[in-house]
């Protein structure tokens, strides 16, 4: 097998913690059904909830956003968390194109 | 993750080595996994498993376990001969693709560092130039000078050593031509055949950087058609 992208996102939290921002890593470890992102897609999020990368196709970044910021504050070291099929009625966070995905969440330190 | 484990991972991919990163989904403790190296107490128990992931390049969580494994393999080789416009713009494109990308060019006034910076570039013909590079089956070779002289050997070359992708710039007439003097060299039809050429897939642009978007596209379709 082969594949032919390299996101850099590992090198560009590295970059992040050069300049003294903390930086949580997300990372997809688990996907049912049709999840927008394979398993090892990643984004980084810093203290103020800067992010790069992506877990899903723009459907759940800002909770994941939310979750990283939190677990910095608590000083949490990781944290794993679990997205599920939207519900349409409501404004919540969730995958419309009715995947599901698991996503990890670890600080760098 | 522990910084020191970012940066040896940052290091390795750097040094185009192919690895994995092991993660205990309990603890969060993550280490660096390579072939022939020996492994942490905590993932110890888990290594006939890590190995048969990281054979395989998947990623994701070892069935029962709680051990998640990243597989990172070796970019694919790209060889471009000819340092011309068009080249200028597919390593601008392929930047964030992961290749790994070999310009060829005899002539000196095309292959220079100001033309291709940060880019392995050599000045040599594509005879001498494949001695320098190790090639395969997993390495594509994109020919962009339509000079028989310089397009043709490494063409040859290409071919001989099964390369997955191969693809000539020049229009339908160059190209047939290039076939009958690749036929006189002793190819067969099949071998020949796997020459795209002219090269990219059809966009419509003729500009520079159109091409160069019509052979990345071309490029990275045949990739994951293996």
């Amino acid at each position: 097998m082969k594949n032919s992208f390299d996101e850099k996102i590992l090198e560009e939290a590295n970059d992040w913690i050069k300049t003294n921002q903390k930086v949580v890593l997300a990372t997809v470890i688990e996907t049912w059904g049709s999840s927008p992102r394979p398993t090892g897609s990643r984004m980084i999020v810093n203290e103020k909830g800067d992010f790069s990368g992506s877990v899903s196709g723009g459907c759940v970044e800002s909770a994941v956003v939310r979750e990283c910021v939190e677990i910095i504050k608590e000083k949490k070291p990781f944290k794993k968390i679990e997205f599920k099929v939207s519900n349409e009625s409501a404004w919540e966070v969730g995958l419309a194109c009715g995947g599901e995905i698991a996503v990890y969440l670890e600080q760098i330190n | 993750m522990q910084l020191k484990t970012l940066q040896e991972i940052i290091k390795k991919k750097e040094n185009k080595s192919e690895f994995a990163i092991v993660t205990n989904l309990t603890t969060g403790n993550s280490e660096i996994f390579e072939k022939g190296k020996s492994l942490s107490k905590e993932f110890e128990k888990f290594a006939d498993q890590i190995n048969a992931f990281f054979h395989s390049k998947k990623n994701g969580i070892i069935e029962g376990t709680d051990i998640f494994v990243e597989s990172y393999i070796r970019p694919i080789k790209v060889i471009i001969v000819g340092a011309v416009h068009i080249a200028q713009y597919l390593v601008n494109f392929a930047s964030s693709l992961n290749f790994e990308i070999s310009v060829i060019d005899p002539r000196g006034y095309f292959a220079t560092k100001q033309r291709f910076p940060n880019m392995k570039i050599i000045n040599k013909w594509p005879d001498e130039a494949f001695k320098e590079i190790e090639t395969n089956s997993n390495t594509a070779l994109i020919a962009l000078t339509h000079d028989p002289k310089i397009d043709d050997p490494a063409l040859q070359h290409a071919i001989k050593n099964k390369f997955y992708y191969i693809g000539a710039l020049g229009s339908k007439k160059t190209h047939a031509n290039r076939c009958e003097r690749l036929k006189e060299a002793g190819f067969s039809d099949k071998e020949i055949n796997q020459i795209h050429g002219p090269i990219g897939i059809k966009l419509g642009g003729r500009a520079a950087p159109e091409i160069a978007l019509s052979i990345i596209a071309q490029l990275v379709a045949e990739t994951y058609k293996k």
